[in-house]
């Protein structure tokens, strides 16, 4: 049980630059997921706190030790691998009980914590076998219990569910979730599966490029993203840019994309009034597209005209690659929804989850209105 | 009487019969050949076993094809009088004491160097592993001299220590090699693993990397008892004395002492091939475990 902490880290592999002066405070019995695309140095953030990496400069703390100089064996951790790295001449029992038996734990304790791990689990019937014997799944299994065994206060997991099948997924991730309650032990897990960050996670980190983006509650980074890039990664599919200008008219301003015009509803008017006549980003997510058939109440809704391109219906819902003029965005309608490839159709946004960008920073220009940098978690202001 | 019944399930049985026998037609051709090459590449080796078991008149009159016509003339005198007589026993012995710890002393050492030069994390360590690996390139030849004259000054011409270190030193090089490139294969996230679960260095080479290794091990021991328990060369400059000498020398003194007598010599050189093959069938499944297995999936 313990909070994780980084501070001021930086960690090159030679001239390559994997963090930057990444600054994160994982709180105590938290769920944290890293999330980013492949070589953002989410999975050199997880190594630096297992101790197979050390920072080029800054600390790394667990609990209220610096660990910079702990070897990966006495910083009471315990990790499992995207391949579990189960030892293959090992059987499942001995693969669980390896590292209490290097700890010189007692026999009657190691057979007690291995017995309970696979109860947990459910692997008691494959304690015997070699992991050459084991499917996927329960092989991700043991290597799990293989981590619970150990009672470390932090677990480190490093994209534990990408050789799963797809159902197998859906049902190791609310059993994680399970664990995590029950276990009531930090958890830092890295994926690049920003579901599973939305699923699991009590505290998403999202990095890119070495540089982490922001920290939050899950709802906070689909609600609020702080720049165009967590915007347009967290939220499958993913959110619908537009380049648009502020204009102004005698009932308030509007954004002028060319191709169509919405009204900026009043609250969020106030901030974009300083951009007028000038260039921004405009988002809006594909759930906040609708048919104006099926609008549900509460929102604002401007309409548009858009070119169908492709339909893709889900069955639940629909899926419409539109266009605008030249421009690609996606809907997500109603399934009822009548709309043909070609067609030209009326849509629907909804304004008042509207996002604006500054295209230069990439930054939000809703202020807290559209981000929340939970200030706990970051201590201080060079994340972005 | 037959059903229609019985005769539909004869049916499949039948073409499959067919199928097989197809499948087999399909492949004689390659077994043929396979055979053939078999055969000729045994053919010398069985020719020196049917004349270890010849008497010697017989050995100097005909041909080894001769002896499977009647009346049948076997014996095993030829084994009996080179192991008794001409130190065969002796030197078999000589050629065990040379030969294990020939074989064991240079695994064990390359296997320990092996994982540090793949796994553990040290300054100038491809050099050092690249001039290791350059060192394959030596000519044994060319080391005779300086390496004898080392050995007299530390006293150990003529011993069997003397002999050890230079059947280590000629093959550590490529031992080197060999487990290096092996153990570099083994998952990487294997081995963090076991540090993370609190296993030192040594452990993890004694309960993870060789275990894992066992193949390749058991590979490159083979190849190094062969090459020691064969070699002539080594033993004839660094054991000078002939109470020490192995079978390889004791077989070619027998060729320049007893030229003539062929069955003498064939009966010794059956004696030495016996070890090599219990070797080899011992270890042979790993061979093929090395080769077929392959994966290490976790």
């Amino acid at each position: 049980m313990a909070e994780v902490r980084f501070e001021h880290i930086t960690k090159r592999f030679g001239e390559t630059l994997a963090i930057s002066d990444l600054n994160l405070k994982i709180p105590d019995k938290e769920f944290l997921v890293l999330v980013g695309p492949s070589g953002c140095g989410k999975t050199t953030a997880l190594r630096l706190i297992s101790g197979l990496e050390v920072p080029t400069s800054g600390n790394v703390y667990i609990g209220e030790r610096l660990v910079n100089d702990v070897a990966p064996k006495d910083r009471d951790i315990a990790m499992v691998f995207q391949s579990y790295a189960l030892y293959p001449h090992m059987s499942v029992f001995d693969n669980m009980a390896f590292g209490l038996s290097l700890r010189k734990t007692p026999k009657l304790e190691i057979q007690r914590r291995v017995k309970e791990a696979a109860r947990i689990l459910g692997i008691e019937d494959l304690l015997k076998r070699k992991p050459r014997q084991l499917s996927g799944g329960q092989r991700q299994r043991v290597a799990l219990g293989r981590a619970i065994v150990r009672e470390p206060v932090v677990f480190l997991l490093d994209e534990p569910l990408s050789n799963l099948d797809a159902k197998l997924r859906v049902q190791t991730r609310a059993e994680l979730s399970k664990l995590h309650e029950r276990l009531g032990t930090t958890f830092v897990y890295v994926t690049h599966d920003q579901v599973e960050a939305m699923t699991m996670a009590t505290v998403i980190a999202v990095m890119n490029k070495g540089i982490l983006q922001q920290v939050g509650k899950p709802q906070d980074l689909y609600e609020k993203p702080v720049n165009v890039f967590v915007a347009g990664f967290i939220g499958s599919p993913a959110m619908n840019f537009f380049d648009v200008f502020v204009k102004s008219a005698k009932d308030g301003i509007y954004l002028d994309a060319e191709t169509f015009q919405v009204p900026v509803p009043k609250e969020r008017a106030d901030i974009l009034h300083k951009y007028l006549d000038t260039k921004i980003v405009f988002g809006v997510r594909p759930e906040d597209i609708y048919s104006p058939q099926y609008i549900v109440p509460g929102i604002v809704a401007s309409p548009i005209r858009a070119k169908v391109d492709v339909t893709e219906l889900m069955g639940n819902e629909f899926y419409l690659h539109m266009l605008s003029g030249d421009k690609q965005f996606l809907a997500r309608v109603d399934a009822r929804t009548e709309a043909r490839p070609g067609q030209d159709i009326e849509l629907v946004f909804n304004m008042a989850n509207m996002h604006a960008f500054d295209p230069e920073t990439q930054l939000t220009l809703l202020g807290n209105m559209g981000s929340n940098l939970s200030a706990g978690l970051i201590s201080n202001a060079s994340v972005l | 009487m037959t059903t229609a019944s019985e005769v539909s399930d004869t049916r499949p049985a039948f073409s499959r019969i067919i199928l097989g026998l197809r499948k087999v037609a399909s492949r004689l051709p390659l077994h043929v050949i396979l055979i053939v090459i078999a055969l000729l590449w045994m053919t010398p080796t069985i020719g020196l076993l049917v004349s270890s078991f010849r008497p010697a008149t017989e050995v100097a009159s005909s041909g080894w094809w001769n002896a499977f016509q009647t009346p049948f003339k076997f014996t095993l005198d030829n084994y009996s009088s080179v192991i008794s007589q001409n130190g065969m026993g002796r030197s078999f012995l000589n050629s065990l004491i040379i030969s294990v710890p020939g074989t064991v002393i240079p695994v064990v050492v390359a296997a320990f160097a092996g994982f540090a030069l793949a796994w553990m994390k040290f300054p100038g360590r491809n050099v050092l592993f690249i001039f290791l690996v350059a060192l394959i390139v030596v000519p044994i030849q060319a080391t005779l001299i300086p390496v004898l004259r080392f050995l007299t000054d530390v006293k150990l011409v003529g011993t069997f220590p003397g002999i050890w270190l230079a059947h280590t030193a000629y093959g550590l090089p490529f031992a080197i090699f060999l487990l290096t490139s092996f153990f570099g294969t083994l998952p990487k996230e294997l081995l963090e693993s076991a540090y993370l679960d609190g296993a030192s260095n040594l452990r993890v080479f004694l309960r993870l990397v060789l275990p894992l290794s066992v193949p390749a091990i058991a590979s490159l021991a083979i190849f190094q008892f062969l090459w020691v328990w064969n070699d002539l060369l080594v033993a004839l400059v660094y054991l000078q004395s002939p109470s020490k000498a192995p079978m390889t020398l004791t077989i070619s003194n027998l060729v320049s002492s007893y030229g003539t007598q062929w069955q003498l010599l064939t009966a010794a050189a059956f004696i030495s091939m016996i070890l090599p093959l219990i070797v080899f069938f011992a270890l042979q499944r790993y061979f093929v475990e090395g080769i077929t297995s392959g994966a290490l999936k976790g």
